[in-house]
């Protein structure tokens, strides 16, 4: 009986090793370890056996069951990891990734995005008003005088019913300040409209952003504080801010906005990136009359706006040349801005 | 406005170092634009005259020259240059100069022979960018004039003057401005200061006609001038910031004007005939000005006229049939105030603009007009002698400028956050002719700007600089608006229509399109622009989709014929809601990139698109079929009754009339009609027990749509029924394997309770009694 069983264990082992395939490896799995199997047949001859074999036999019985359990999962193993290699052998990993549509969002959206993001981190909220106005939301109620050049026909854009397309964002602050009374922390990105021919520094259409905050004790130095913190958001801890006195109509004091930093890309030259100023009291004194009330009291109240336009800022920092190329939607552009 | 440096140098103390100067003025709002020098610089550069030239003993390239320098003694100096010859005149840099690029001159050696000096080209010397050879000078050049006295040096400046400060206009306003920025005097010549307080008399021949738009005009005349060419120094200020040399009386005019910022002009009185009308032009009256153009006028354009015809339009331009010429005697100078609202109109009206225009329009001393022309007198009988009338001859009053203005320092630290000093507030408007008053201040009469506490506060807040407001930076809790909600979902959108998988790239086209462009979309409530630029930008954008059909026809022919693009933006049409947030889409070509797995992916259809938009959400809105003009096939979307836009694939004829490559598919949806992003996603209980799936296959008239079999099978309200997906459609148009006019279409429906794990005999029990509605409800029989 042990010789009988150490012959099988030797056998089985053999078959298991010659077995080429899953399919070999079950028939072997089958003739041993099966139900008529010759192990099991073995098993059966246990009962035979004199009560004192019947430990020691027992004991070996198990062993070469279990030898050969073993060595046929470890086969199965070394037959799947085989298959597996031959599976995946020879695959070229240098061909390209099967493609995905991938599309874009605008230069111009994401350059209103980053400026969004910074000015909500400075607890602005958004506004907006119409691209078609009236004169006195783009002038009037901007201290704009009544013959004030940007009024004409050859620089502004009107409808046959006397109203305009506007000229500047600015008419969202008047449109905020109509609807509600300080404090007012705004801004207000819109598309405005310039009679100019299309060259590749001007469209008849750009995007402009516009802040206004209004509140008790608003400083110029508020104003400082906010056009700094933002490009330095925007343009790295490096940029530096120069605000210029200028003037406009609607602020006093005004400044242009010049700005050095090297994401601009161009030195040491201060550009030109924006306007800004302290609301001028006349502006605050048109709202009162229009509301009809004293919200805006110039004594009560101070407050700054700013502005600038996108497609400028998007230029200079994508180093796009042609303004155009913004409302061309040439694939081949827009592409780029993944 | 050009301002010459060594002008204003007579004015007031200047610093030496011009990029300072600039700075400052920059940094005050007054913003330099350039810079332009001109002239030597180089000291100890004379005029010398070659006496004498020898081939250089040791050198076949050099030359010994023997040069005269108005000193007692001849040079020598070695020389390489060839293109003089003896007896020409030449600059010559003597030892101890210090030419450009910080090279000294000395004596020394060249090639064993000594040379004294060095004698220079034009380049040399940096009077021009490049030259070959020595600088011939002028034959009547006086040997030993420094070159700086030939060619004098000078810096001109390009600054920009806002609107607002036309006092700047001129440079004693600019010197006025420099001394105060500076804190230094200003040092007006005697000749200047002495026309303060000049009077006038009463002129019974000067008749204003329309005082509102000139309310004062005085004339002086000069008998017997001698009209020619200005002296050098005259002709050398106008033509160093460019201003053309005229004649001697031009030029005086032209002189004034830029040193006081009066505009003056002078006629030749023999052409006049009577005394001055100032009035306004009458119907039709035509006008020959100087620039040789005829302007017809209309009554509401000023002129200056005599009893018979216009001579000028008022501000703006003399006339050509009666400006000085050389055959002038006597003259009349007219010094005025003219109201700046009726020049900015004339000019822009005639598309007529002059440097006295452009200073009228801004608005000029009206305190000024007599003491302007008193100088310009005093300069035309220097220049050009002739006897002038004792004192101007003036009609009307100047205007009164001068407002006391409130001031209080505490405001001012209250706007500008800044801790500012009396004395400095006091410096500064002092500084700038504002006087201390009861209550305030006065502001002198160039100064019209100034009428407001915060005028005086700006002007404080310029010249301390913004470097001395401390920043601040303080933020204020604000609640979102509606603008907040509307800008986040359409970012939303956006960032899942331009995600990987759909794909889109965003667009951004113009809102003004052609008319013709919308023959596509016939829409009735059209809003036209009075005025466009051009037909291709007449009318607002009705819809979002003729700016991307552009595009794409744009695209194509560029070689980009696989196309998804897509468009948030406002449109416009007449009516109630004049302007609307829109959504568009257009999609043509593969339906995938191509790749080596695929390399000519099907092209993107109908299916496609409606794929694509309900990967985009169309949460609360159902597709109905539609017809419409331009779509072969459309569909509509609704929300509720309420159409709220259309999808569809473009007429074959109309995409290829676009250059298409493959079908066309558009979709328009108006903003508001998609539900704005909830603020946390809605969690349904997930399955407890398992589904059992049952397939069902129908053979139906080819007529009924799949939406109807559906509606059928939901209609039933079966309980066990949790989801219905369509798998295949089959049609034989040979009607080999079904017959050509019904279609196969198979459906694999889920049966799942949420309470235990179904029974085979309760599915099938649930699926019997689908089988037998859709027999009941429909024309069909079951493929089994």
């Amino acid at each position: 009986m042990d010789q009988q069983l150490e012959q099988l264990r030797a056998e089985a082992l053999a078959a298991l090793a010659a077995a080429g395939d899953e399919a070999a490896l079950e028939a072997v799995r089958v003739s041993y370890l099966g139900r008529s199997g010759s192990i099991s047949a073995l098993s059966e001859g246990m009962r035979t056996l004199p009560k004192a074999d019947k430990p020691r036999i027992g004991k070996l019985l198990n062993d070469v069951r279990s030898a050969v359990t073993t060595a046929i999962e470890a086969r199965k193993a070394a037959l799947e990891a085989e298959r597996d290699e031959q599976a995946l052998a020879g695959v070229d990993l240098s061909l390209p990734g099967t493609p995905l549509p991938v599309g874009a969002m605008h230069p111009i959206t994401q350059m209103l995005e980053r400026a969004i993001a910074i000015f909500r981190q400075m607890g602005f909220v958004l506004a907006d008003g119409p691209d078609i106005e009236d004169e006195w939301h783009c002038f009037d109620a901007l201290n704009t005088p009544a013959d004030h050049p940007a009024r004409n026909e050859q620089d502004t854009f009107y409808l046959p019913d006397g109203r305009l397309l506007r000229t500047q964002t600015s008419t969202i602050q008047v449109r905020t300040m109509e609807r509600i009374a300080p404090p007012v922390r705004i801004i207000a990105p819109g598309c405005v409209y310039r009679r100019d021919e299309a060259d590749a520094t001007h469209l008849a259409q750009f995007t402009q952003i516009e802040g206004l905050y209004v509140d008790e004790g608003v400083t110029l130095g508020d104003l400082k504080g906010t056009i700094e913190y933002f490009f330095r958001e925007l343009l790295g801890p490096d940029a530096q801010v120069r605000m210029r006195p200028h003037f406009f109509p609607f602020t006093e004091p005004s400044f242009e906005i010049d700005i050095k930093a090297a994401a601009l890309g161009k030195g040491d030259r201060w550009l030109e990136l924006a306007g800004c100023g302290m609301v001028d009291p006349a502006v605050f004194q048109e709202m009162n009359r229009k509301r009809g009330d004293n919200a805006y009291d110039p004594e009560k109240v101070t407050g700054f706006a700013f502005g600038f336009g996108l497609e400028r800022l998007a230029m200079i920092l994508s180093g796009v040349t042609d303004i155009r190329l913004f409302t061309d939607n040439d694939v081949r552009f827009l592409a780029q801005y993944k | 406005m050009k301002v010459s440096l060594n002008w204003l140098k007579e004015l007031v103390e200047i610093p030496a170092d011009v990029a300072a100067l600039c700075e400052l003025l920059t940094k005050a709002g007054v913003e330099v634009e350039g810079i332009e020098t001109r002239g030597c610089a180089v000291e100890k550069v004379v005029v010398a005259q070659v006496l004498e030239s020898l081939q250089h003993p040791n050198a076949d390239r050099l030359s010994v020259c023997k040069v005269a320098d108005g000193s007692a003694e001849p040079r020598q100096i070695v020389c390489g240059a060839k293109n003089y010859k003896v007896g020409d005149k030449v600059p010559l840099a003597l030892p101890g100069a210090v030419m450009p690029g910080d090279f000294k001159i000395k004596v020394g050696k060249l090639r064993g022979v000594e040379s004294a000096g060095m004698m220079c080209s034009a380049k040399e010397l940096g009077l021009a960018e490049d030259a070959e050879g020595l600088l011939i000078l002028p034959p009547e050049s006086v040997v030993g004039t420094p070159l700086t006295e030939l060619f004098p040096a000078e810096t001109i400046l390009d600054v920009e003057v806002t609107p607002n400060r036309p006092d700047l206009l001129s440079h004693v306003g600019m010197a006025r401005e420099i001394a105060t920025l500076l804190g230094s005097p200003l040092t007006l010549p005697a000749a200047i200061l002495a026309t303060a307080g000049t009077g006038s008399q009463a002129a019974d021949d000067i008749a204003l006609e329309a005082p509102e738009a000139c309310p004062f005009y005085t004339a002086r005349r000069v008998r017997g001038v001698k009209v020619g060419p200005s002296p050098a120094w005259l002709r050398g200020k106008l033509e160093a910031v460019g201003l053309r040399s005229i004649n001697n009386i031009v030029d005086v005019t032209n002189y004034v004007m830029l040193e006081l910022g009066q505009p003056l002009h002078a006629f030749d009185l023999a052409l006049l005939n009577g005394g001055i009308r100032v009035r306004h032009a009458a119907p039709g009256e035509t006008f020959l000005a100087l620039d040789g153009k005829p302007y017809s006028l209309a009554p509401r354009h000023l002129v200056i006229a005599d009893s018979r015809r216009a001579l000028a339009i008022a501000g703006v331009m003399g006339g050509e049939e009666s400006g000085v010429t050389e055959a002038t005697r006597d003259i009349l100078l007219e010094s005025a105030y003219f109201t700046p609202s009726e020049i900015r109109r004339t000019s822009r009206e005639l598309s007529l603009s002059s440097d006295a225009s452009y200073r009228y329009e801004r608005g000029i001393d009206p305190a000024g007009v007599l003491p302007a022309s008193a100088r310009a007198i005093a300069l035309i009988l220097e220049v050009a002698g002739g006897e002038a009338e004792p004192v101007a001859r003036a009609a009307g009053v100047p205007p009164r400028f001068e407002p006391e203005i409130p001031f209080r320092l505490a405001r001012c630290r209250a706007v500008l956050g800044a801790d500012v000093a009396a004395e400095t507030v006091d410096r500064i408007l002092t500084g700038f002719g504002l006087r201390k008053a009861a209550q305030g201040w006065q502001a002198p009469s160039f100064r019209q700007d100034l009428t407001r506490e915060i005028d005086l506060i700006e002007e404080i807040a310029r010249v301390i600089g913004i470097e001395a407001v401390p920043a601040r930076e303080q933020t204020r809790f604000t609640a979102s608006t509606a603008a907040d909600l509307r800008h986040d979902q359409a970012m939303r959108l956006r960032r899942r229509l331009s995600a990987p998988g759909l794909g889109f790239h965003e667009a951004r086209s113009l809102t003004l399109i052609s008319e013709k462009s919308l023959a596509a979309f016939p829409v009735e409530e059209i809003l036209r622009v009075r005025n466009p630029l051009n037909e291709d930008q007449a009318i607002l954008r009705p819809s979002l989709l003729p700016g991307l059909l552009q595009a794409l026809t744009r695209n194509v022919r560029l070689g980009t014929g696989d196309l998804r693009l897509f468009e948030i933006g406002r449109i416009f049409r007449a009516g109630a809601a004049e302007e609307r947030a829109s959504l568009a889409l257009v999609w043509s070509g593969a339906a995938a990139p191509a790749s080596w797995r695929d390399a000519k992916p099907r092209p993107a259809d109908f299916f496609d698109l409606k794929g694509a938009l309900a990967a985009l959400g169309l949460e609360g809105m159902s597709l109905e079929p539609s017809t419409h003009p331009a779509l072969a096939l459309a569909v509509e979307l609704r929300r509720g009754k309420e159409t709220v836009g259309i999808a569809g694939q473009l007429l074959p004829a109309l995409a290829r009339g676009l250059d298409a490559t493959a079908p066309v598919l558009v979709a328009e949806i108006g903003l508001d009609a998609f539900e704005p992003a909830p603020a946390a996603g809605r969690f349904t209980e997930l399955p407890k027990f398992p589904a059992v799936t049952r397939d069902i296959a129908l053979i139906v008239p080819a007529s009924v749509p799949h939406a109807q079999i559906e509606a059928v099978l939901r209609s039933a309200r079966e309980p066990l029924l949790a989801g219905i997906e369509l798998f295949d459609v089959f049609t034989d148009p040979t009607g080999g394997k079904i017959p050509a006019d019904q279609k196969s279409v198979a459906y694999a429906l889920t049966y799942r309770s949420s309470e235990r794990t179904l029974t085979a005999e309760e599915v099938a029990q649930a699926h019997q009694r689908l089988k037998e509605r859709l027999k009941a409800e429909l024309p069909l029989s079951f493929r089994e």
